[in-house]
């Protein structure tokens, strides 16, 4: 899905969260978004998943506005992992995940075949199928964090937004996660903190202080001097073993 | 009470034809017991010449006990049992608080404030009942928590839904407070001790004024909440991971939530009109059966239906021969039955 963001402005209780943002994602594309806290990477995850109605401007996908588009359909096409969301309900990883399948349900359409199948490929899709029969409770930061994207990933999305998925993985599920996100044949905008993690994205956006200051492929965009700017650490680039650029952080400015 | 596995499909399928026998049978139970000692011939005797006029002999005084009193009594107890669990479920799910109950919204609150304006500032001239006093005490009370909500929470399209569910909490907590003070207010400057010992009494919950006349609205408030928390089960659901996780779901959270928390006020209201703010069932009866059938609502809301339903129309037997000559408030039972059999379940929950 085509996702294209014009003049985008949101405000909570009349302070400004987004300033006019304009941005077009192609159908396909890997989108970083990448900023220092508080800078809005969230909030605009949630008007691009249609939780948060803009102040000003629209967000368009495949040509159609989301604010005019009825819940379940949205649901149907976008699936958001939000950076935090926890229950204390007693429920199964399995049921959990099943919750993605809830906009392709209505009361008089029952769970059919194709649910439960969806319901297994993202089970196995994030490595948690030996995982499927456990309470949430017992499960670990990451654990959670990985049933969430099954749960979105069940949702069949046409556009999947990850709010700093990789927050509490362990390495080796950070890399596999990423793994798994750049495989997905579908639209992704993904929100992170590990710089070089965005560099792996087919194009990244650097936000700051509501603004989206610069959008480009990573190598162009997250230069010494924006790094300077608008995170305040003093970076280097410098080629890693297999060639690709990499940054080391020496010390904040 | 047994810890019951999760039931499978099939077992889900015999339910369905359980349910209504069971409660049948509750009702049945709650129509044959009592003070007076009646045989159980008696009583089916009389249910047969009534529903489909056999024509047995039976004494007038026992035929009326038991037509005219109990079963009506025994109707309306199982309908509150079944509504306010149901609304403890639908509340506890949409504000994603354990400690919601049906009275949150200031909905006890305001019936006290109708019924005592009614009964003892004499609002109305007699012409309206203390039960139509409480039901519009009820809704008011209702009403002006809504609004409150609504200013607190900035009323604003963008804010965040987790915050205007603690507003909801929070206003209702104000305005059941400001109704109570009103309730305290009326009784402190009009009634006498005889009229505020009948408030008190109908406040804790009291079935003995119950006729055929209130069994209609019962029934009908409780069918409709039935169905349509059945119809949103999923819906419900998705309030799993919070508000924003069912919008990211495709569930208009302003729409369901509004139309669900409204449906349950009227449906509580009108409870409350008949018999008074009846405690524990609608806190208790939803966590309970959390642990028996789980906490997807296809199940829970059915179950805790049910479990309402049997559980107050036993508390009202209870009520009514536990010491002889006397009827204790039901509410006090609800409680003294509830309260340890909580304990057990959630110790028992707490180690599997
Ligand atoms: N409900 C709210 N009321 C007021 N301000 C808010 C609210 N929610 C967020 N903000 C503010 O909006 C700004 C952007 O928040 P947002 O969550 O989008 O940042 P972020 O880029 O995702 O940060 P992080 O990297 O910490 O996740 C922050 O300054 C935050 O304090
Ligand atoms: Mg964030």
């Amino acid at each position: 899905m085509r996702i294209e963001v014009q003049q985008l402005s949101a405000k909570i209780h009349r302070t400004p969260l987004l300033k006019a943002i304009s941005l077009a994602i192609e159908s396909g594309e890997l989108f970083g978004l990448v900023g220092p806290n508080g800078s809005g990477k969230s909030t605009l995850m949630r008007c691009l998943a249609g939780l948060q109605r803009p102040a000003a401007g629209r967000v368009l996908a495949d040509d159609s506005d989301l604010a005019r588009m009825p819940a379940r359909q949205r649901a149907r096409r976008i699936a958001l992992v939000a950076q935090q969301a926890d229950t204390t309900e007693r429920l199964t990883v399995r049921q959990a995940v099943e919750l993605g399948r809830t906009p392709y349900l209505s009361p008089l359409r029952g769970w059919g075949q194709a649910d439960g199948a969806a319901v297994e490929r993202a089970l196995a899709t994030v490595e948690m199928t030996g995982f499927a029969d456990r309470l949430w409770h017992t499960l670990s930061g990451g654990e959670r964090q990985r049933v969430h994207i099954a749960r979105a990933l069940a949702q069949d999305p046409e556009l999947l937004l990850l709010d700093e998925p990789t927050n509490h993985l362990d390495i080796r599920h950070q890399l596999s996660l990423m793994a798994v996100v750049r495989e997905l044949p579908i639209t992704r905008i993904v929100a992170l903190h590990d710089l070089n993690q965005a560099a792996v994205c087919d194009r990244v956006g650097v936000m700051r202080g509501g603004r989206l200051v610069a959008a480009g492929p990573p190598h162009e965009v997250l230069n010494e001097a924006l790094l300077a700017e608008v995170f305040g650490v003093a970076a280097t680039r410098h080629a890693a073993p297999d060639g690709t650029p990499r940054l080391h952080f020496s010390h904040a400015l | 009470m047994t810890m019951v596995a999760v039931p499978t499909r099939i077992e889900a399928r015999r339910s369905i034809w359980l349910a209504p026998c069971l409660l049948g049978l509750t009702i049945l139970a709650g129509t044959a017991i009592g003070e007076t000692r009646l045989p159980f011939e008696t009583v089916l005797q009389t249910l047969a010449n009534h529903l489909w006029g056999a024509g047995y002999a039976v004494d007038g005084i026992d035929a009326g006990i038991i037509w005219s009193y109990r079963l009506p009594r025994a109707i309306v107890a199982a309908c509150c049992g079944a509504g306010l669990a149901l609304t403890g479920v639908v509340l506890q799910a949409l504000l994603r608080n354990p400690l919601a109950d049906p009275y949150l919204m200031g909905l006890s609150a305001g019936a006290s404030t109708g019924a005592v304006l009614v009964t003892v500032a004499g609002v109305g001239g007699g012409a309206v009942s203390m039960s139509l006093g409480a039901l519009s005490g009820a809704l008011l009370a209702f009403g002006c928590v809504v609004l409150l909500a609504h200013a607190v929470s900035g009323g604003a399209g963008g804010g965040r839904a987790a915050q205007s569910a603690a507003a909801i909490i929070l206003a209702g907590i104000a305005g059941s407070q400001m109704f109570n003070a009103l309730t305290a207010f009326t009784i402190a400057r009009s009634a006498n001790a005889e009229q505020a010992r009948s408030i008190m009494f109908w406040l804790m919950g009291n079935l003995s004024g119950i006729r055929w006349d209130d069994v209609g609205p019962c029934v009908a408030v409780s069918l409709m909440g039935v169905a349509l928390c059945l119809w949103h089960r999923r819906g419900l659901d998705a309030f799993t991971f919070g508000a924003d996780g069912a919008a990211s779901l495709g569930i208009n959270v302003r729409v369901l939530r509004g139309s669900l928390i409204t449906a349950t006020a009227v449906m509580v209201g009108v409870l409350v009109s008949k018999v008074g703010a009846i405690g524990f069932v609608g806190l208790v009866v939803p966590h309970a059966m959390r642990f028996l059938v789980g906490t997807r609502h296809d199940r829970l809301v059915p179950a805790s239906a049910l479990a309402g339903a049997v559980f107050l129309v036993a508390a009202d037997v209870i009520s009514r021969i536990i010491v002889p000559g006397q009827v204790l408030p039901i509410g006090v039972v609800t409680a003294l039955v509830g309260a340890p059999a909580f304990a057990l379940i959630l110790v028992r929950g707490a180690r599997t």
